[in-house]
């Protein structure tokens, strides 16, 4: 039996956006082939959010060993544990370099479904405060689209996907068409009542803007409150290409989903100038394979879909398909965080939470929205919430015996935590080439990644532990903590921007429509068309555009454009 | 009740077996801790009744099981061999046999052949010196890896034997009240009341 090789379009990656590109071309009636690196999931064997902590060898503290030996970066991720680190990269498969003195901590998950499965599911829209912002202050280049421009697209993917969420209003951060929000806590109403009274409306308290489910939505059910999403959710209550795009896009009959899949490079034609397929490495025969359509997709996340480029250099383009600007793999952008504080806010002893929200509250951006900050440009937003402690109390206690077991088996006292998410400026020395010298498990050249955060980002990391002690203080926290600490980029696992959207050819990867501008029938639709990263989780960004890229590929094609 | 029933079903654990069946998790569990693990392995017989006699005065059997029904000693000693360095594992011996000097000096016996009251006054010596640990903010100290991989004895052997009971089915379910699948979210929750109080979720 053979495999056939022709398609209408061909999707490069499962995750977030490529399991969005499977779902849109299918439904408009492409016969679409989509390639995943890693192995198939099957959500009832490879799913264990409720298996229990008694159940785990090492209790959920992790092999430390294995992971020391096999995933030392990803493990440093909160959400590699001893439960989910199935889901993320082995390491020693998938070096990539940088520079001394530079480090960039790069997690990745390679399985159908990709990092959508062990993401964080808050998803915010940007807005022209966002879009605006580079052509305002003179960085870098300025979005080719404005907030109108994806409006409708947020619209209809937010349909699909279901966020969960509070209606506010603001203009620095719009609403999105949501299901009920999750429930704040006590603690969380007093802190928000107060800040309120402290801060004049400036600093707002909201729940978490979510991809979760709080009412039954699309044949997905509502969430169960059991807690760590990032392990899988067989109700499918929260949002992952697994969960939600690929079975509709399996549904149209028209997809092909082809695990162990690993794409060497896009081929191109000179004389059409466009691209004819692409190449693959078959993760297990190590047999080489190629695919034809007449469309293809990068949605391999902002730095594999650049890699898979600088792999398919031609004499045309001799550093990276669609590559005529220079300006493929730079601009390498991540949100960053590590600054914050924390504090216990006495009261509400009579109450605690009872189920695992999955989710937090969110502090929409307040920094120079109405007035302007010497120190810094643009702002952050900050997550976090109140619980109660746990048991882990009593670790650092010295007491011990039957009074000590009766006060553990209590909750203990309420702690909030402010911890802020800030935009990063985009940056023409922050890029990635390719490193010849260092291949990975199946001989594709690797990354070497060259970035550092500016003045600017340190300068909101140093802004967020002060603005959350202070509002920390304004509510009558005690024992306040604020922290800066010195995550490296790339942490934040939000990285974008190195294939970005632009007006002109000379200066950007892509146009408005996430269409290269060199070669007509390739499109990059993940984190890389990203222009600037406002201080929003940015997956619900990626979705829009995404739907909105398939859309006008689609039409085009349709028109004989293509 | 039907939702609930079918997520009940979806649940690969058996806690959501009610009261009854508490009794029997512990007696489960105690019987595959001794089937997995034969016999142990980085602690000789003298200091694995030690680990067992410390865990148990810690977190003590009262109304619900104690650190010895759970099988405190026996994650001690799987951790000793497969997850802690040689240098931590060294400390942690290390801190073991400093407890039989300490009672040897005090009381001329080891540990084991001590009172309860002579093991707590040990005990309550060694929570001083933790106390003591110079400089670490509250977060810091109550981050997990930092205890488990904490500078003293009674730092590590504090973190093993809370998350050994409290991770069991039997400290999580008897002990607290731990639901794998809760199916509900309440932000001002209370359990019910009465001289039981508020129970840790």
């Amino acid at each position: 039996m053979s495999e056939s090789t022709t398609y209408d379009a061909i999707v490069v990656g499962s995750g977030m956006t490529g399991g969005w590109a499977a779902k849109e071309l299918t439904e408009k009636g492409m016969k679409t082939l989509v390639l995943e690196a890693g192995r198939p999931i099957v959500p009832e064997q490879d799913y264990v959010e409720h298996v229990p902590q008694w159940e785990m060898k090492f209790r959920g503290l992790g092999d430390r060993r294995r992971l020391a030996e096999d995933q030392p970066i990803q493990s440093t991720c909160y959400a590699c544990d001893e439960w989910s680190s199935k889901f993320f990269i082995n390491d020693k498969e998938h070096p990539y370099t940088t520079e001394p003195g530079k480090p960039f901590r790069w997690i990745r998950g390679r399985q159908v479904g990709g990092r959508s499965i062990m993401w964080g599911r808050q998803s915010y829209r940007l807005s022209d405060l966002d879009f605006e912002a580079n052509l305002r202050e003179g960085i870098a280049i300025d979005w080719p689209i404005r907030y109108a421009d994806i409006a409708p697209w947020y619209d209809y993917v937010e349909d699909f996907v279901g966020i969960s969420g509070e209606a506010m209003g603001l203009a620095q951060l719009p609403d999105s068409r949501f299901l009920p929000p999750m429930e704040m806590n006590c603690t969380e109403r007093s802190v928000r009542e107060r800040l309120a009274k402290h801060f004049g409306g400036e600093r707002i308290l909201t729940i978490g803007r979510v991809a979760i489910l709080t009412q039954d939505h699309r044949g997905r059910a509502a969430c169960h409150y059991c807690g760590p999403c990032e392990r899988g959710c067989i109700t499918r209550s929260y949002f992952s290409s697994v969960n939600a795009t690929l079975p509709a896009a399996e549904k149209t009959g028209r997809m092909t989903l082809r695990p162990f899949s690993v794409v060497h490079s896009v081929s191109f034609d000179a004389k059409t100038r466009k691209a004819t397929g692409v190449r693959v490495i078959d993760a297990q025969t190590r047999v080489a394979v190629e695919f034809r359509a007449k469309l293809v997709f990068l949605c391999a996340s902002a730095l594999e879909s650049v890699r898979i480029l600088f792999n398919s250099s031609t004499p045309e383009f001799p550093n990276g398909l669609a590559n005529s600007s220079g300006e493929l793999g730079h601009n390498l952008m991540d949100h960053v965080k590590a600054g914050g504080a924390t504090a216990t806010i006495p009261g509400n002893e009579d109450y605690l939470e009872i189920g695992r929200r999955p989710n937090g509250i969110y502090m929409p951006r307040f920094r120079n929205i109405k007035s302007k900050q010497p120190e810094f440009l643009r702002g952050y937003g900050f997550q976090g919430g109140a619980h109660r402690d746990g048991w882990g109390r009593g670790v650092v206690q010295t007491g011990f015996g039957a009074d000590f077991k009766k006060s553990l088996s209590r909750p203990g006292p309420w702690r909030f935590g402010f911890h802020g998410f800030g935009e990063c400026l985009p940056n023409h020395s922050n890029f990635v080439e390719l490193d010849k010298n260092t291949v990975d498990a199946w001989g594709m050249p690797t990354l070497k990644i060259h970035c550092a955060w500016s003045e600017n980002e340190l300068a909101l990391r140093k802004d967020m532990g002060i603005a959350a002690a202070e509002m920390l203080a304004a509510v009558g926290g005690r024992s306040i903590e604020p922290y800066a600490g010195d995550d490296p980029p790339g942490f934040t696992i939000h990285e974008m921007g190195t294939a970005r959207m632009g007006r002109d050819p000379r200066n950007s990867v892509l146009n408005s429509f996430n269409q290269a501008h060199d070669v007509k029938n390739l499109f990059i639709t993940d984190g890389g068309a990203m222009v600037s990263s406002s201080c929003v989780n940015p997956s619900l960004t990626y979705m829009a555009l995404t739907a909105r890229a398939c859309d006008y590929a689609v039409g085009q094609t349709k028109k004989g454009e293509l | 009740m039907q939702r609930r029933e079918a997520l009940r079903l979806l649940a690969t654990g058996t806690a959501l077996q009610l009261a009854p069946q508490k009794l029997f998790a512990v007696l489960r569990e105690a019987r595959s801790l001794i089937q997995s693990q034969p016999s142990p392995r980085a602690l000789k017989t003298h200091q694995y009744a030690t680990v067992k006699t410390i865990a148990e005065l810690i977190l003590p059997r009262t109304e619900t099981p104690g650190a010895t029904d759970v099988g405190v000693a026996d994650f001690v000693d799987l951790m000793l061999t497969e997850w802690y360095d040689e240098p931590e594992r060294n400390r942690f011996l290390a801190g073991l046999a400093d407890v039989d000097s300490r009672t040897k000096t005090l009381f001329g016996k080891d540990f084991l052949e001590c009172s309860s009251v002579q093991q707590s006054e040990i005990l309550i010596a060694l929570g001083q010196q933790i106390a003591g640990e110079a400089g670490s903010s509250r977060s810091q100290r109550l981050n997990n890896a930092a205890a488990s991989h904490g500078s003293h004895f009674y730092s590590m052997m504090r973190h093993l034997t809370l998350t050994a009971y409290y991770t069991s089915e039997a400290g999580a379910t008897a002990e607290l009240h731990f639901e794998i699948i809760p199916d509900r979210y309440q932000g001002c929750g209370t359990t019910p009341s009465g001289k039981e109080g508020l129970k840790q979720q």
